[in-house]
Parts: C-alpha cells; structure tokens; sequence
C-alpha cells in the first residue's frame, strides 16, 4: 500500500495538496503526521475538540491511499471478540448435532475408550479452524492483502484493558489467538486511533504512537474548507460566517462550534438563500451551530455585537 | 546530529516531559526522514514523535524555539558572513569561504579571523562539554562559567597576541578587528552559558519544591503556596484516576456457560440454539463524604473536598456533605460550579461555626442513612471536637452497620485526640480505619486504599 503509492506521499506538501485535491484542507502539521506515519510505519493518535474532522482524515487517507477503511468504534465493555475474533458458537454447537450420526459411524466398532478417543484425535481441531473464525476488525485488518487503513474511533470509551491488549498489535502488527498460534500482518496497515481525551490513555499506548493534536482550523483554512466543502457559497458571506464563527468560539460556551457545525451552517444558509448575515436569519438558525440550551441562551443577547464584527470588513 | 538532538532531549526531560529512549529513536528516525534543512518541517516531526499531549506540545514548542534559536545566535556575523545565516546551525560542514589568512599565530584568534561560523559553534560546544556550561544551577554561577570556557577556546593566548599586536603597532585595523571580534566572541559564549542554564535547569527548584510541599502539613501552609498545592492535588487525584478507571467497568461477556447453555436448550431436543455466557460484574464504589468544615479543620477540609472533587472522574458515585452545625449536601454544588467558586461558597455559607456533631449526624439520618448499603463508603473528615454537647453515637453505630467501610480522617495528631473536648474514643469502634490525615501525602495513601479494597 506504502510503495504502491510512493509517488502521492513522498512529502509532506504532495500529502497536502493530494489531500485538497480530495476536498480535506489541512494544515501542515496533519500533513507531515501523516507522511511520518507511513514512512516510520507507526500509529497515529489523533486528539482535538469533537467535529474538526478526525475520523475523516482517516476516512480521507484511505481514499489517497485507495486502500479500504476498516473502522472499529470503541465504547465501555469492547472486547476482544468484538475487536478482534470470535468462534463462532452457535455454527460450531449446530455442526456438532448434525454431524452426530457421522461421528457414530467413524466410532462403530471402536473397542473401549482409549480407541475411541484416539479416533477422535485423528480429525483434528476441525471445529476450531479457519472455518468457524469470526474476523473482526483487527483481524481482518491484518489480513487484508494490501494494507489497510484502521480507525480506532474513540479509544478513550474503550477499558484500559483493551489499551493494553492492543499494544501487541500497534507496535508489532501481529496477535495471538490461543487455538491459532500468531498472526502477523500480511501488510501493515495504518492505524488511526482517535480520541476525546474523556479519559487519560496510558503512556504504554501514547509511548507507540505519533501524537497529532488538531485544533479548530485558522481563520484561512476554514474559509478554504468552507470553498471546498459548499462551493456554490458567495465570498462575502463565506467571509462573515467563518469571522461570526470564530467570535462565537472566543465565547466561554459549553461547546464551541466546530467545523461541521460551520459547513452545516453554511449549507443551510445556502439552501434559505441567504446571501448575507442578519440578525434574524442567525438567531433562526442558531441551533445548527449551538447544541446546548444554555449557549443559545448565552449567545443570543450577543448576536448583535457578534455581527459587528463579522460584518465590519465589508 | 545525534548529539545536538541528545542535548535537545536532554533539556526536554529537564523541563519535565517524560520522553523515553523508544521516542528518542523515532524522533532521530523523523528527523533523518525529513532532514534538518527546514526548521518549521523538523519542529513538526520531532512535536508529533516526541510529546503525547497538548500540554507537553506546548512546553516542547517553547523550548524547541529557546534551544534551537541559541544555536542560531553563533551565526551572528563575525565578519564575512556565510551565507547561511538563517540555517539551524548544527551542521559542521558548512563550507565559508576563507577570508585571505593573516599572519596570526594563536589558534583562536585564526578562527576568530577566518569567519568559519560553524567552526566556531562546534569549538564552543565541545568547550562547553568540558568545562560543564550543563551543570550551571544558580544563575550567578554564568561569569564564573563564561570565564572558563573562554579560557577553554584559548583566550589566554589570544590575548598574549594582542598584547604583543599592541606593542607593535597601536592602531592597525588588524588589532581593532581582533579585539572587537573577541569582545563579541565573549557576548557569545556568554549568552551560551545563559541558554544552557535556562535550557538545563531552569526547571530543577521547582521539582523540589513540589517534593518539600508534599510532606508539609496542610494546616501550617501560607496563602502564597495555596494555588500550587492545589495542583498538586489534582494531580494526584489524576494519577489515582487513570490507575483505578477500569474498574468502572460494568459488565463484560465473558466465556460460553456451557452448563446453562445446555439446560437453555433442554427443550430443543438437544440442539443447542440459544448461547448462554458467564459475564463477570464489575461493582462501582460508591463514597460519601462528610467533611467538618468548623474553625480547626477548615483548611484540611478544603483540600479533602478539593481531591474529591477531582476525584469525582474515577468515582462518579461521590455524595459530599459539609456541616459545623447542621449540615447540608454540597454534591449538586460541587457538578454545577467550577472548584474555586464552589469551595469558596461551601467555606462561606459553613465555615468557621461552632462545631455540634449529634445534630449533624440527626441531619445525615434524615438526607441520606437510608442510601448507605453495603457498597458504600463513608468517609468522615473531623476532629471530633465536640463542644461538651451529646454526639449521637447511635447514628454513627447504624452507618457503621449499614456500609461496607467507615473511614475517619482526623486532621489531629495521635497525641491529641480525646484531650479537651474531643469524644474520638466514642467513635472510634464504629470505624473500619482511623487515620490521622494531615497532609497530601497521608490523603493520597488513605484514598488509594480505599480505591484497591473497594472495586
């Protein structure tokens, strides 16, 4: 996957404008974590506020790499046989009544309990085969011919128990499974792990990881996510969106709007044909951009201030 | 390269950030991957490598800046200038090209007058190694360490030289630009020591403040030191937290039950459809606390309401109580307002009042005897002074009966309970632990045991 598609990473700066050419504007630091992570071979941890596009900097490099996406949500009580593989029981007890008759056959005339056990061993671990593995997401990750790219989506909702559990898998590619002996990776995948930082990870996980912290975007960038995300948006308006927005994340609110909120936004205003900011138009639509009661509460009173400033420039 | 990024690590770990030696290795492997030539690209490579949250991002961008702009400084002209000043400096090879040679004899003042930047720098750092520029703690110790390293570089013998271009010839050109050169060689090495002792060891006092702040007791420390310890308080709390969060763990899956699988499908001939799994359940502790918020104690009761605060993370099943007199939940309080404010509140509504411990114990009964069972613990931060009055050591007995374990925490010495007006003795049987608490350290021990015997 790596050297298939040397040419699109060889740097950070190709990796920027392959990822614009997707429709991702990112900044340089997303750039070059993600050139270090393909060519050191390691995982990336990603952090920042809910909304400023994580999971889809995955989703995006696996577009670039054009290689599948294999994504495992995290949450309190995951697992290894939700994330990694599972027997499947219920084929394996049903095999076993069917398959009772046969078994009568292949022990008729057994002589005693010795005979009949060693008969038995000649078959095997059939039911504990390929057969009745149930891949999950880890697993098959690494089984993926080519590579793939894997998404931890909010490992922070996971136990520590499943941190510990995937260091193996982080740091060499590989996982015991008891009956199967370990497996390695057919090809390396690249790994994102996300997180909200609701809980701290161990140092263990951090130590094999590459960190990448994204915050909410500058000025310029949104605007350029803004004109590749909602095209048909007039400039000006484009322009007092994104200044009211980053008014509205100097406030001390609950939940700043993040960059979904702000394409939301703007593909609403877009779709009541708004073609510039007034005070009516923002306090209708404010709810697409604050998820609390209390900020709208908060906001509301500003909103006049707030478009000063927004509109002032023009 | 190695060794700058050796010292640059080294001047990290002594700003505080745990970097281990693997991470040393993958910055060393980014920095190879994307070479040193851009300054921007390499501080990037080595910030993602090299720190594993904001909070050290911060710190490793302040200090990549200090470290890396003082190698910078030695690419101040010294005449000729090699036309790179602007590069991160730590390449030896530059090559400048050589100003026509005078006929000078001492080795530094041939440096001096040849303009070889990069020469110089390494001549610098490799003195500096000698003479211990790295070992400065006191930032007085700088002239003393300037002086040395300048006679490391041989200015003994530069200033023979100059002494003896003197005696010849006063005022030729040569000698002024020898000495304004060596005058600001000196600024240079000067300014090395100073970023080495800024780079090495501006952080060390504080370490050691924060070890001698541990031990002392929470009652004797002055207003100055207030905001300081409460750090330290969260910062115990969270290193509580992260080692004792997954035991809030409900349930799991678990194995196949094969037992009651098979008695699950009795009725299916035998054809086993319905999988039936042993799943192993996980218990949340659940605390109460009961703080004395009276004259006395008040000081300690602060820090005990301010860790269970932040404790609040690991066990979301905490219910605080304050009282002097009577007294009061502060549970809601503490979720809807920010620490600071909500101590504040909780020392102004009930601080300071004289102490009555029968009638607070009357008030629990009544808000929350009935919520006590055998999962909980309940936490009693007081000195058990109790003003001659009754101490109503019946309810104290049923909450003993009636929880899994009963901690109190007296701020007091050993020595002093049951002197004067303190009943500690009539409590005491109905206490699974008493413990005399009085400081960060005593705290952290207490709540950590209670955080291994409860889950």
């Amino acid at each position: 996957m790596i050297i298939r598609n040397q040419d699109k990473i060889n740097s950070p700066d190709t990796i920027k404008q392959q990822f614009e050419s997707l429709g991702y504007i990112c900044s340089d630091a997303i750039a070059t974590s993600v050139y270090l992570a393909c060519h050191l071979q390691k995982p990336i941890l990603v952090e920042g506020p809910p909304g400023v596009g994580k999971t889809e900097l995955a989703k995006k490099t696996s577009d670039l790499l054009s290689a599948p996406l294999i994504r495992m949500q995290c949450y309190e009580g995951l697992d290894e046989a939700k994330a990694l593989y599972e027997w499947k029981y219920g084929k394996q007890l049903l095999y076993t009544q069917l398959l009772k008759d046969q078994l009568g056959d292949v022990m008729r005339g057994a002589k005693g309990l010795d005979e009949s056990v060693s008969r038995l061993h000649q078959f095997g671990d059939i039911f504990y085969s390929d057969e009745f593995l149930e891949p999950r997401p880890l697993l098959e990750a690494l089984r993926t011919e080519d590579g793939a790219v894997l998404l931890i989506d909010e490992i922070d909702k996971a136990d520590q128990e499943f941190e510990a559990f995937l260091l193996e898998l982080l740091s060499d590619y590989q996982i015991s499974i008891p009956e199967l002996g370990t497996i390695k990776a057919k090809s390396k995948p690249l790994v994102f792990l996300t997180s909200n930082n609701t809980r701290e990870l161990s140092d263990a996980l951090k130590r094999r990881c590459l960190h990448l912290y994204i915050p909410f975007p500058s000025k310029a960038i949104e605007q350029k996510i803004i004109t590749a995300q909602v095209p048909e948006l007039n400039d000006k308006l484009k322009y007092q969106l994104v200044e009211f927005i980053s008014e509205l994340r100097d406030m001390s609110l609950k939940k700043a709007p993040a960059v979904s909120e702000t394409i939301d936004w703007a593909r609403a205003l877009l779709l009541l044909n708004v073609d510039s900011l007034d005070h009516e138009w923002v306090k209708t639509t404010l709810n697409l951009l604050l998820k609390f009661q209390d900020d709208i509460e908060a906001v509301e009173p500003e909103i006049h201030n707030l478009l000063k400033v927004a509109t002032k420039e023009n | 390269m190695q060794k700058v990024l050796g010292d640059f690590i080294h001047a990290l770990r002594q700003a505080g950030l745990p970097i281990s030696s693997a991470e040393t290795l993958d910055g060393l492997n980014a920095a190879q991957l994307v070479g040193i030539d851009n300054a921007p690209l390499l501080k990037q490579s080595l910030g993602t490598t090299l720190t594993k949250c904001l909070e050290h991002r911060l710190i490793f961008d302040q200090i990549f800046d200090q470290f890396f702009n003082s190698h910078n400084q030695f690419n101040v002209d010294y005449g000729p200038t090699p036309q790179t000043a602007e590069q991160a400096g730590e390449h030896a090879d530059i090559a400048s090209p050589p100003t026509p040679m005078l006929s000078l004899e001492s080795p530094l003042a041939q440096q001096l007058m040849s303009g070889d930047v990069s020469g110089m720098q390494v001549m610098i750092a490799s003195a500096a190694a000698a003479s211990g520029a790295q070992e400065v703690t006191f930032m007085t110790q700088v002239p003393l360490v300037t002086y040395r390293l300048m006679q490391a570089l041989g200015d003994g013998a530069l200033q023979q030289e100059l002494a003896e271009m003197a005696d010849h010839d006063e005022n030729s050109a040569e000698l002024q630009l020898l000495r304004q050169r060596r005058i600001r060689l000196q600024q240079q090495v000067r300014d090395y020591v100073e970023q080495q002792y800024l780079a090495f060891n501006q952080n060390e006092p504080s370490k050691h403040r924060e070890g001698n702040l541990q031990k002392i007791s929470l009652t004797s420390i002055d207003h100055r030191n207030y905001k300081l310890m409460g750090e330290l308080v969260r910062k115990a709390a969270k290193r509580l937290a992260s080692m004792h969060s997954r035991r809030r763990r409900i349930t799991k899956r678990g194995l196949l039950d094969v037992r009651r699988t098979i008695t699950a499908n009795a009725a299916y001939d035998g054809f086993l459809f319905h999988t039936k799994w042993k799943s192993t359940r996980v218990e949340r502790p659940k605390v109460m606390v009961i703080c004395d918020v009276s004259g006395s104690v008040s000081k300690v009761a602060r820090f005990l309401l301010l860790f269970l605060y932040s404790l609040q993370d690991v066990l979301p099943n905490v219910r605080s109580f304050v009282f002097s007199s009577s007294m009061e939940e502060v549970t809601k309080l503490f979720e809807e307002q920010d620490m600071d404010q909500a101590l504040a509140e909780v020392l102004h509504s009930w601080g300071n009042k004289p102490t009555h411990y029968g009638k607070a114990l009357n008030d629990f009964e009544t808000m929350a005897l009935g919520d006590i069972d055998n999962r909980t613990t309940v936490i009693m931060l007081g000195d058990a002074r109790n003003n001659n009055e009754d101490g109503n050591i019946a309810v104290w007995e049923e909450i003993y009966r009636r929880s899994q374990r009963v901690l109190w925490l007296n701020p007091e010495g050993q020595v002093n309970w049951n002197s004067g007006d303190s009943i500690m003795r009539k409590y005491a049987p109905y206490c699974s632990h008493v413990e005399t608490c009085n400081s960060l350290r005593d705290l952290n021990r207490i709540l950590g045991s209670v955080l291994k015997h409860e889950a």
